[in-house]
């Protein structure tokens, strides 16, 4: 496949690591800069309260302290696509951990200090604690609802209710889907709310210009752009006195997309007098303040004949957003076009709830909703194939999407949109799946007290985006012929600064040595990127490197043709030159016209060689409000899981011998950063699958905001083996062919595991984690049944 | 400036703000320094606000997540939870310390090879944490290189790649190209 | 952090004493892990902090036959998984230390530290317990020696009286063919606190003991357990009947990290577990 290619399948090491090996590489968190502020927030303890009053001036009296900031001091709403959150609380706090005040100080000490001598008395309110007292409705999160703004006609919300948003899909006719089948199977299904856990904690650097409307910030984040937008919105500024600067990263999840500390901390320089004002979340502030992923209830009922094929389905999926629901509601729209997994279904009503309780709230996290829709509609398909006593491999063949069917918002599937076939083959293989255990063989196992299981689970995912989402990129040659790429997406360790580089290096056929991808990405001077999310920047960013580069090229055969006397389509490029198609020997080398030629006698001709390349999502349109039919997703990438694994059936501990993980992504650009994204992903996946989940208490509050309880997998509990698999029919108008990769491999890892524990143990799981603790009272109980 | 009086009326009477500073020598990456250290300070903090070093990372400030390792006589630890005063009289390796003369170690190298990184905020106390390991043992089996890398959290890599990479320089650095 | 405090690392035990008499509310700072947390946390605001690194007395480290093994305050957790004496002759000890926390913590941690913070789940007390260490306390009347046993009184509460420091922990010899063994069951397979820990030794005289943490407000020695064991063959029969009957001797609650029905039902696993490795280790 990559033969005839010079950089694209090399898989060269990434280009920021030397800097991250030795320690020079320079994150927000270390940052420093002079006249420095440092900030410390105030949470609230309840988790639905009325404020009553808060008495600063013990704070504001400390030495040190240069600011004291309450919600009176910023009566601004922020949201990309439902504007529902205070910046800091005002009247009331909606979830426990929210922000009630905060200082900026000469220190972080002082700031601390200043911060426990704030005073706020509350009037607690009564307390929605998940999505079914929050769909009663008689105590509303955001009485305002109805006030606030959104994108109208993408979103839903449901004035004098909890509902951020319902999202529907309605494809053929259910009733009559159900009534031709031969059987109606239902399950319901959960995940609890997850944190992204980078390794970085959020921070942000604001400075405040006193004397104009400009706003310089500093942050970790995936998308400066969108800080921009976003920040000025809120604080009624315009776009262009936003500067905003990204330099390296340390991880984002989707928990760093969008905006989160950026207008608040400016709020806090402008109160300092332009002070620049640093806010670092401590781990807790992470876990208590910042958002989560959403937790989710699905209920799926689906029509099947007795051969398997599936006639109709009906589902609700409910997302527990917590207190806010700007990044929320898109991901319970996203289902609506992928919330019933990548099959066929010719009959489909699908409703998708972004719905308001007082806990942390919800944001973007790497999957975007799928890893909970796929939970439930993977265990949902392996339980169908134990009711209909089918082998869950022919069930899932039956049904699968294929070239010439539609998906359930009426999108067709192309050759090269992908074929999840071919991801559900390799992997079963891979693990030598020979068909269900029988009870018998189970029970001879368990005398031994270690059970084997194997299971798989399909996936798919497009990016959720806005349908005109753009990108550009931007070249300059050096006077050496090296070469310089902006772009304004931001590597936070996925490697897109490095496959850049080889896109354009490709292109230019230069040495991948000469090429560089400039790191800060920086407003001012890159081009824009809506936000690096969605796995779509291989596929856009690479786009528009490939016309960037070509750009470049004729810039230079333009300047050329006239230094040889020649038409511009004579001529060709390689290795450094721009070169005569057939007099090969009458060529010239890139450097000597990066800045312009010069004949001999000294005239110039041309200039700076910079070039430019965008690409547009083409062909998008918003899911129907009444049907969710259209065409949301920009490229598609299926994959399937599968698992083998062996349980103790006392403890209830899980040792995974091997993951196969199969990917359709079309052209592999870097083998070893993709292998990264895999082996990262399958173990995140792990992470949501066997250990992760927030605890509240009865009121509400988070019980588990620290690393003491809030576990992520260490090195120690790794799977035997993960085999990535990457299968390659390649995508028409992806760049060599290529799809995107960054979040799949998360997606289904937790499905696949837990149909495996039902072919090891014939138990049914139905909620996440599945912890030794779960799994040890399941078969506990199971046995007394 | 004092308590009292901190915006309204000139007031001149100094007060110390902090606790009185106590001296604290030990060497850092083989120079020897001298400094006044605030007793609350932690050992990371000092790394950075007094030294400039910043390469160490703070994940949790709690010990739980390792981005902090650095090496302390010659032993793994988890600088957020060592006061800086602690460190008086005590030899101290950081990230920055692994490489000399421009040339990265091979450990570095093999990080680089392996892609033993993506975002890199675990990458300075994940190479501590090796470098630790295979002062003491220069052929640890797989799992002596999970045990030592247990308590360093990376939620990009999958870890696979960072074992890899540790299994790899134990085997170059026994067959004698460099060792740092 | 909002403490202000004082650092203080004395060179003597009486140097040491004589402080936090003068300052009562002093803090000893061994290993750190739980300290640090305490002051970042502001679960306390703490004036005085004395580093007892440099006492001499509670570097000490040292077996002699006969007498048994001295583990001073001082000694970190991984000094003690590295010693061959401790692998050898109390080797539930070792296990133990092992399981607790992860490397860099346990080259901070010391034992002692782990006993005075007196967790319900100390990860080190039950293995102590069973081979009846004995605690060395330092005071202002001279040393007095308070059996393990009786050290803990409450959850994060021990017998210490202001003014003490527990300079180490004497573990008694033992006698050619003393086994033991220590499990735990955590969340994950990296470092976590324990749900249950279980400790069982068999003694050279073929007597086993059983101690536990996790699962009563203080760690453990089973009495009353040990005394029906007495009876019972050495055997798988005995290990099953013992997955049954431990969960007689526990009342374990439920919290954050388990629910009381899995602590139970988790405990009686590991002792089962456990007697099956002492029977396959051999002896009579």
């Amino acid at each position: 496949m990559s033969k005839q290619y010079r950089h694209i399948g090399q898989p060269y090491d990434r280009k920021d690591a030397q800097e991250k090996v030795t320690g020079q590489a320079m994150y927000v968190h270390d940052m420093e800069l002079p006249g420095m502020l440092h900030a410390k927030c105030l949470h609230s303890p309840h988790a639905h309260a009325e404020i009553v009053s808060i008495d600063t001036s013990a704070a504001e009296a400390l030495p040190g302290v240069k600011a004291v900031v309450t919600g009176k001091d910023a009566p601004y709403r922020v949201g990309l696509y439902m504007v529902d959150k205070n910046l800091i609380a005002s009247d009331r706090v909606r979830y426990q951990g929210e922000i009630v005040a905060a200082v900026a100080a000469e220190d972080e000490v002082t700031a601390e200090r200043a911060v426990s001598l704030i005073k706020v008395e509350y009037k607690p309110l009564p307390i929605i604690h998940d999505v079914d007292e929050a769909l009663e409705g008689k105590i509303l999160v955001h009485e305002n609802l109805h006030t606030y703004e959104y994108m109208e006609g993408v979103f839903f919300p449901q004035k004098g209710t909890n509902i951020a948003s319902w999202n529907r899909t309605l494809k053929g006719d259910v009733k009559k889907g159900f009534e031709e089948a031969d059987f109606i199977i239902e399950n319901e299904l959960s995940v609890p709310a997850v944190a992204h856990v980078p390794m970085e904690t959020h921070v942000t650097i604001a400075q405040a210009d006193p004397y104009s409307k400009k706003v310089k910030i500093w942050s970790s984040a995936q998308s400066p752009f969108a800080v921009r937008q976003l920040l000025a919105k809120s604080l009624g500024i315009d776009k262009s006195d936003v500067h905003v600067i990204v330099p390296y990263i340390g991880g984002g999840f989707g928990g760093k997309a969008g905006i989160h500390l950026e207008p608040f901390v400016t709020v806090l320089s402008r109160a300092a007098n332009g002070r620049p004002v640093k806010l670092k979340a401590t781990r807790e502030e992470e876990f208590n303040l910042l958002p989560t992923r959403a937790g989710m209830r699905s209920r799926f009922k689906t029509g099947v004949k007795k051969d398997g094929t599936i006639t109709a389905m009906e589902i609700y999926h409910d997302w527990d957003s917590g207190a806010y629901a700007d990044y929320g509601v898109n991901v319970g729209k996203t289902a609506v076009y992928s919330g019933a997994g990548p099959y066929i279904v010719p009959n489909v009503e699908l409703h998708s709830r972004t719905i308001y309780t007082n806990k942390v709230f919800s944001t973007a996290y790497r999957g975007f909703g799928h890893l909970e829709t796929h939970w439930a509609v993977e265990r949902h398909m392996d339980y169908i194939a134990q009711q209909l006593n089918i082998d869950p491999y022919e069930l899932r063949m039956k049904n699968l999407l294929r070239a010439g069917a539609t998906t359930i918002s009426g999108e067709l599937i192309y050759e090269s949109t992908g074929n999840p076939i071919d991801c559900l083959n390799a992997v079963v293989k891979e693990i030598g799946w020979t068909g269900r255990k029988t009870d018998e063989e189970r029970a001879l196992e368990m005398k031994t007290g270690k059970v084997r299981g194997k299971g798989f689970a399909m996936l798919q995912k497009a990016p959720a985006m806005p349908s005109y989402t753009s990108t550009a990129a931007i070249m300059q040659m050096n006077e050496d012929g090296h070469v310089k790429v902006m772009i304004g997406a931001v590597d936070m360790g996925q490697g897109a600064n490095t496959i850049m580089a080889q896109i354009a290096a490709e292109e230019l056929g230069l040495p991948i040595e000469s090429v560089e991808v400039v790191w800060d990405v920086d407003t001012n001077k890159h081009p824009y990127d809506w936000n690096t999310v969605a796995s779509k920047y291989t596929f856009m960013g690479g786009n528009a490197v490939k016309k960037a580069a070509k750009n470049m090229i004729q810039q230079m055969k333009e300047v050329a043709a006239q230094v040889l006397r020649c038409h511009p389509d004579e001529l060709t490029h390689g290795d450094g030159y721009i070169y005569h198609v057939h007099h090969t020997a009458r060529r010239i080398p890139f450097k000597k016209l990066a800045m312009g030629y010069m004949y001999e006698n000294g005239n110039g001709i041309g200039g700076p060689v910079i070039a430019h390349g965008v690409y547009m999502a083409s062909g998008l349109t918003n899911p129907d409000p009444q049907t969710g039919q259209g065409r949301p997703g920009l490229v598609w990438t299926f994959g399937a899981h599968a698992v083998d694994l062996e349980v103790d059936i006392y403890t209830g501990e899980v040792h995974v011998l091997k993951i196969a993980s199969a990917f359709d992504i079309g052209q592999v650009i870097n083998k070893k950063l993709v292998d990264g994204q895999v082996l990262g992903g399958v173990i995140q996946g792990l992470g949501s699958a066997m250990i992760e989940g927030y605890k509240f208490s009865p009121d509400a509050k988070l019980l588990n905001p620290s690393f003491t309880d809030n576990k992520i997998p260490t090195a120690k509990d790794l799977p035997d083996e993960i085999v990535p698999i990457y299968i390659e029919n390649p995508q028409n108008d992806g760049p060599y062919g290529a799809r995107g990769i960054g979040e799949h491999p998360m997606i289904s890892v937790p499905s696949a595991i837990g149909n495996a524990l039902y072919d090891a143990l014939g138990i049914n799981f139905y909620k996440l984690p599945l912890s030794p603790e779960n799994i040890s009272l399941a078969i506990k109980n199971h046995k007394k049944a | 400036m004092c308590d009292r009086h901190n915006k309204e009326g000139d007031c001149f009477e100094y007060v110390e703000s902090g606790m009185p500073r106590v001296p604290m020598s030990c060497k850092i990456n083989g120079e020897i320094v001298h400094k006044m250290v605030d007793p609350t300070m932690t050992l990371l903090q000092f790394l950075h606000k007094d030294m400039s070093l910043f390469g160490t990372k703070e994940g949790c400030g709690e010990g739980e997540c390792g981005a902090c390792t650095i090496k302390m006589n010659g032993r793994a630890v988890n600088s957020c939870l060592v006061l800086a005063a602690e460190a008086q009289g005590s030899e101290i390796i950081t990230v920055e310390g692994l490489s000399k003369n421009g040339e990265l170690s091979v450990l570095q190298k093999e990080f680089i090879k392996h892609d033993a990184l993506q975002c890199g905020f675990c990458t300075p106390g994940m190479l501590m944490s090796a470098r630790a390991l295979l002062d003491k043992n220069n052929d640890p089996d797989l799992e002596e290189v999970k045990e030592a890398i247990a308590g360093n959290f990376c939620r990009c890599t999958g870890y696979f790649p960072i074992i890899d990479a540790i299994l790899a320089t134990a085997k170059k650095e026994r067959e004698g190209s460099d060792h740092e | 952090m909002l403490s202000k405090f004082n650092y203080l690392k004395p060179k003597s035990l009486d140097e040491a004493l004589a402080y936090i008499k003068e300052n009562p509310g002093t803090k000893l700072l061994a290993g750190g892990t739980d300290l640090m947390i305490v002051l970042r946390r502001n679960m306390e605001i703490v004036d005085h902090v004395l580093d007892i690194k440099d006492i001499p007395e509670t570097k000490r480290f040292e077996y002699k036959a006969g007498e048994g093994l001295f583990i001073g305050a001082s000694v970190t957790v991984n000094e003690i998984s590295e010693c061959d004496v401790v692998a050898e002759k109390y080797a539930a000890v070792k296990e133990a230390a092992d399981s607790l926390a992860s490397y860099q913590l346990r080259n901070r941690a010391t034992l002692v530290g782990n006993l005075c913070n007196a967790s319900p789940g100390a990860d080190l007390a039950s293995p102590l317990l069973v081979f009846d260490a004995v605690v060395h306390i330092a005071g202002p009347n001279g040393i007095r020696e308070v059996a393990l046993e009786n050290f803990f009184t409450g959850v994060k509460r021990t017998v210490l009286v202001p003014g003490e420091i527990v300079i180490g922990v004497m573990l008694p010899d033992v006698k050619a063919g003393d086994t033991s063994v220590f499990l735990k069951q955590a969340r994950i397979k990296g470092h976590d606190l324990g749900i249950a820990g279980v400790s069982i030794r068999r003694t050279g005289e073929g007597k086993l003991c059983v101690g536990m943490t996790a699962v009563a407000p203080t760690p453990i020695r089973l009495r009353n357990l040990e005394e029906s064991l007495q009876s019972k063959p050495f055997s798988a029969e005995t290990a099953e009947w013992l997955n049954e009957e431990i969960k007689h001797h526990i009342k374990p609650i439920s919290d954050i990290r388990s629910s009381a029905e899995y602590r139970l039902h988790v405990s009686g696993v590991l002792a089962q577990k456990g007697l099956m490795q002492l029977i396959a280790m051999g002896g009579k």
